[in-house]
């Protein structure tokens, strides 16, 4: 207590890790090193080219979450809006400079070098937004102005990465931004009304989809419609789970698996190769772990006594409990083919990056749990 | 201060209150999530892993090796050639069209056969192979191979092709193989097969079930682009098995030849006691050697649009109105209903009347009267007729039948025609009428609707001399079976002697119609009948001389000999030759003295051990 109670940035390193709730870190390698071993598979039982570099990147990671949690949260208090703006700034130029892959815009490129802003937006925002309501009196948030704010700090960025096209991060934008707001206190009925008013601009939204996403869409409503085109992921991910039953066909066996006849199994649909080999044991295994680790990332911001602190776990959680729903409805058919990663398991450097950062900050909150911020150091608000 | 506390506290309750709130909607979200993946895991699971499988495996069917086709003394008639072919798997081969370009530059092939190729990868399954070439050299084979690693989906095999001998002389009984049809797929994934072959007549038809053997098996498991990733399952196919037919090759080369001097004919010969048919011969020929790849469609066209068709198997296709020979049946069965004695005359003024109705008997000055025996001799028409309405068209359609006619037989041929015994039903159900008591009159001597093939003629005279239900065959017994003992037909012998004693009568003795089919003095004693049937009704008023080749009736002749114990029945059909004894008796004659000479199924026939390598080697007859 007496550590956390000091004041701010003046608390030794040591004491701050000593503060680190290491159990949510064992959380993360437990649950990472699932991934490790099904790319160890997915490889056919390699450690090359993706469980090796997974493993790096695992422990890179945890680095990540403890140099970022030992940095005095006050930092990131001032980090949050620039980063954001550069964030934003990056997404608005993509349509000018960016460059292409697979269909779509989504990388900044400088030499040898790549940025995808929108990772970078996906801790920004949660930042910015955690900086805000931290800032906002409480009595001024459901104030229709000041829920306009936030609402278009998240709208911006939601058209811009649609418009790249990239409906997951989309996704996840709209649902993590609208969630932090809905737990920093914004009237209950706004989201009554906006869900309302969303219900009555779909079709609207529906023209302004691309093809390929009202295909996804469609194909997603019956996939064996299309066996062969864009039902085919959705329906080899279906074979895969179902013959893989309650006890899975035995690690490294998992036929649609290792016969390559399951797309994107080290990214997308690794959730799939891990059904097939270790059955429905082993998914719903998975899944409680993401169910304590969300739950314990809210428990942390419960703990907290600034907003800040708060709202940057909660947004670590909704970013992780966002991936791994939308991730596991995917692959069963539940939900269209949006291009989520499994979080932490799935393959892929920046997401995992992404993932980790996030993480990070919630720890920072949770080291600095019994700092208060007063609102009068964050600039005055106009009255 | 106070204040600032109270609203952090406020804003931390609301806080707790919301968290509690989402965190419950998540639970309940990763609920669904889970509960759906518990029905699609453990639920709905089963209905998975067969689709699981079919991704997996792939089944690749191996062509079994198709039996031989030997003559009764071990000739070999149809056997499989062995040779180099190359074919292509559209899905293996990426870029059909480069690969095409580049396997021509091995095996000469033009540009427009790699346009057909691509066309057809195109339409096709893509797992399906499609033969690129056949009968390459072992040469080009091994540059296709030495090439192998730049031509993906290509591969080489060894094929095997239907190779006939002595195709002229048992081309008709033989038959020939082709391509699949269509219409034949049935369950048998074998026939599935690129370049499979399957019987279209004759045995290669009849026999098609014997011959053909059973698919092997090779399982793999293949990745999704249907690479070959390990063997899983191999099953060697089974070889066809050997035919050995009844036919002596020898005696129906000889027989062809003699029947050669005619525009088209039939003969058929076989042993009374077993059925077996050592003979069985039509003219024109056509010659099943010419079937070889990759003429045989030009070949085969050919032969069908040729002139008399020659691919027609008149032994067994050929269904020609009886005539006289039919002479026999009405006898018996009048006999056999006691509407008549042996000893009883019927006087003929060569013509015989019925309603208004008047038919001819074919001698214009009749036959004065006549018994049974003279009847058949000098075949008097007039006592035909008065016996058939004597004992009515159901009672000769009986007998007709109970001597093998109006059938076909399981002897291992396949395409026979049936012919007609017409009776009161058949009429109703052909033509919707009534049956009408000239036509009675009309089948009493072979006319009308009666039609018969040679075989049908051949069996009705061993079962004449035998008096038991002999049925032919065309295939010799498995190693250490026998034929079936036929069973007595219950004709009562008195009737049958005194129709033996007929047809001995026609060829024996003085004004017998069928002199030209009798023996040489010392040798065995033969007993026949004639028959003259008449094909357009022409033939009637003028002299067949004045006919076109086409209007001029058919001459039959059927025989068994020796009289006394009879051992081998024949019958003989030349079409539009005129009179029966003068044209068809001196083939019979021929034929039949070759037959009591030579002998065969005395001989004994091969049992398929001597010689045998290719059966015994690899050991599938256990």
């Amino acid at each position: 207590m007496v550590s956390t109670q000091q004041r701010d940035g003046r608390t030794p390193i040591a004491a701050r890790l000593l503060a680190v709730n290491w159990a949510l870190i064992a959380l993360v390698v437990v649950i990472a090193s699932f991934g490790v071993a099904v790319l160890y598979s997915v490889a056919s039982g390699s450690f090359t080219p993706y469980a090796d570099k997974h493993l790096l990147r695992l422990l890179i990671g945890v680095g990540l979450i403890l140099g970022i949690a030992v940095v005095p949260m006050r930092f990131w208090l001032g980090l949050a809006y620039p980063a954001y703006l550069v964030a934003l700034t990056a997404l608005v130029l993509i349509p000018l400079i960016g460059t292409e892959a697979l269909g779509a815009r989504r990388w900044l490129r400088f030499g040898e070098f790549s940025l995808q802003p929108s990772e970078l937006m996906k801790v920004a925002l949660v930042a910015a937004l955690a900086r805000y309501y931290q800032w906002l009196p409480p009595n001024r948030i459901s104030r229709p102005l000041w829920v306009a704010v936030p609402l278009f700090a998240i709208a911006v960025p939601v058209v811009l990465v649609l418009k790249q096209p990239d409906l997951g991060t989309a996704v996840l934008f709209a649902s993590v931004g609208l969630g932090l707001m809905f737990l920093a206190g914004v009237n209950f009925f706004y989201f009554v009304g906006g869900a309302l008013a969303i219900g009555g601009l779909a079709p609207v939204l529906w023209n302004h989809l691309h093809d390929y996403q009202r295909r996804r869409i469609l194909t997603f409503m019956d996939p064996e419609r299309d066996p062969f085109g864009a039902g085919y992921h959705v329906l080899q991910s279906k074979i895969a789970l179902g013959s893989g039953g309650l006890s899975g066909k035995g690690y490294m066996l998992g036929t649609q698996g290792q016969l390559n006849f399951l797309p994107e199994k080290q990214t997308d649909f690794i959730f799939t190769m891990l059904g097939e080999e270790w059955g429905f044991v082993g998914g719903v295994t998975l899944i409680g772990l993401y169910v304590v680790l969300v739950f314990m990332l809210f428990g942390m911001a419960l703990f907290c006594r600034s907003q800040f602190a708060r709202l940057l776990c909660a947004g670590s959680a909704l970013t992780i409990f966002i991936y791994a729903s939308v991730n596991i409805a995917m692959v069963t058919g539940v939900v269209p083919v949006v291009g989520v990663p499994l979080p932490l398991v799935s393959y892929g450097g920046t997401a995992m990056m992404t993932i980790f950062a996030g993480l990070g900050l919630a720890m920072c909150g949770y080291v600095n749990r019994g700092t208060q911020i007063r609102r009068e150091t964050l600039g005055a608000v106009g009255s | 201060m106070f204040g600032r506390d109270s609203d952090d506290n406020a804003q931390r309750l609301r806080f707790t209150r919301r968290t509690l709130l989402i965190g419950a909607a998540q639970a309940g979200v990763f609920g669904l999530v889970g509960s759906r993946l518990f029905r699609l895991q453990v639920v709905e699971g089963g209905r998975y892993v067969p689709l699981a499988e079919e991704n997996r495996l792939n089944v690749q069917i191996v062509a079994p090796m198709r039996g031989r086709i030997l003559d009764r003394f071990g000739e070999l008639l149809a056997t499989n050639r062995e040779g180099y072919r190359v074919v292509l798997v559209p899905s293996l081969a990426g870029n059909v069209k480069e690969v095409l370009a580049l396997f021509a530059r091995l095996v000469p092939m033009t540009e427009e056969d790699q346009e057909r190729f691509v066309q057809r990868a195109w339409r096709q399954p893509p797992n399906v192979p499609m033969v690129l070439a056949g009968d390459l050299t072992f040469e080009q084979i091994a540059e296709v191979n030495l090439f192998a690693p730049q031509l993906p989906g290509v591969r080489t095999e060894i094929d095997s092709r239907r190779q006939y001998f002595h195709g002229r002389t048992v081309g008709h009984v033989v038959g020939y193989v082709g391509v699949v049809s269509r219409l034949a797929l049935d369950d048998d994934p074998v026939l599935r097969l690129p370049g499979m072959r399957t019987g279209k007549s004759g045995v290669e038809l009849g026999m098609e079930n014997i011959l053909r053997g059973a698919g092997g098996q090779i399982k793999h498991e293949v990745d999704s682009r249907g690479r070959i990733v390990r063997d899983i399952e191999q099953r060697e196919p089974v070889r066809g098995s050997d035919i050995v037919l009844t036919i002596d090759t020898k005696m129906q080369a000889r027989t062809l030849a003699r029947l050669s001097r005619e525009k088209s004919a039939a003969a058929v010969a076989m042993d009374v006691t077993t059925g077996e048919v050592v003979v069985m011969a039509s003219v024109p020929q056509f010659d099943t050697s010419e079937f070889a790849d990759p003429t045989a469609g030009r070949a085969l066209r050919r032969m069908q649009t040729a002139q008399l068709n020659p691919m027609v198997n008149r032994a067994i296709r050929g269904a020609y109105p009886p005539g006289s020979t039919f002479k026999m049946v009405v006898a018996l069965a009048a006999l056999e209903a006691g509407v008549v004695k042996p000893k009883e005359r019927i006087a003929c003024e060569g013509k015989f009347e019925l309603a208004n109705q008047v038919f001819r008997c074919w001698k214009r000055g009749g036959h004065d009267s006549s018994d049974l025996h003279k009847a058949l001799r000098e075949s008097c028409d007039v006592y035909f007729y008065e016996l058939a309405r004597r004992c009515g068209i159901d009672a000769i359609a009986r007998m007709a039948r109970r001597l093998g006619l109006g059938q076909t037989f399981d002897c291992g041929i396949a395409l026979q025609k049936s012919g007609v015994i017409p009776d009161a039903e058949w009429k109703q159900r052909r033509f919707g009428k009534g049956w009408l008591g000239g036509e009675t009159i009309l089948a009493g001597i072979g006319q009308g609707f009666v039609l018969t093939t040679p075989l049908q003629l051949a069996v009705m005279m061993a079962r004449l001399a035998t008096g038991n239900a002999v049925t032919p065959t065309l295939v010799r017994p498995a190693p250490g079976e026998q034929f079936p003992v036929p069973p007595a037909l219950g004709i009562r012998p008195e009737g049958l002697d005194a129709i033996r004693r007929g047809l001995f009568a026609v060829v024996n003795e003085e004004g017998g119609t069928g002199h030209a089919a009798r023996l040489n003095e010392g040798t065995a004693r033969l007993a026949g009948k004639t028959g003259t049937s008449q094909v357009s009704r022409a033939s009637s008023e003028r002299a067949n001389s004045d006919l076109r080749w086409e209007e001029r009736d058919h001459a039959l002749f059927v025989a068994y000999a020796p009289s006394a114990l009879p051992r081998y029945a024949v019958a003989v059909v030349v079409e539009h030759a005129g009179s029966g004894g003068a044209a068809a008796g001196p083939v019979v004659k021929e034929l039949m003295a070759d037959l009591l000479a030579q002998d065969p199924t005395a001989r004994p026939a091969y049992s398929g051990v001597p010689g045998d390598s290719t059966i015994r080697a690899d050991g599938d007859r256990g």
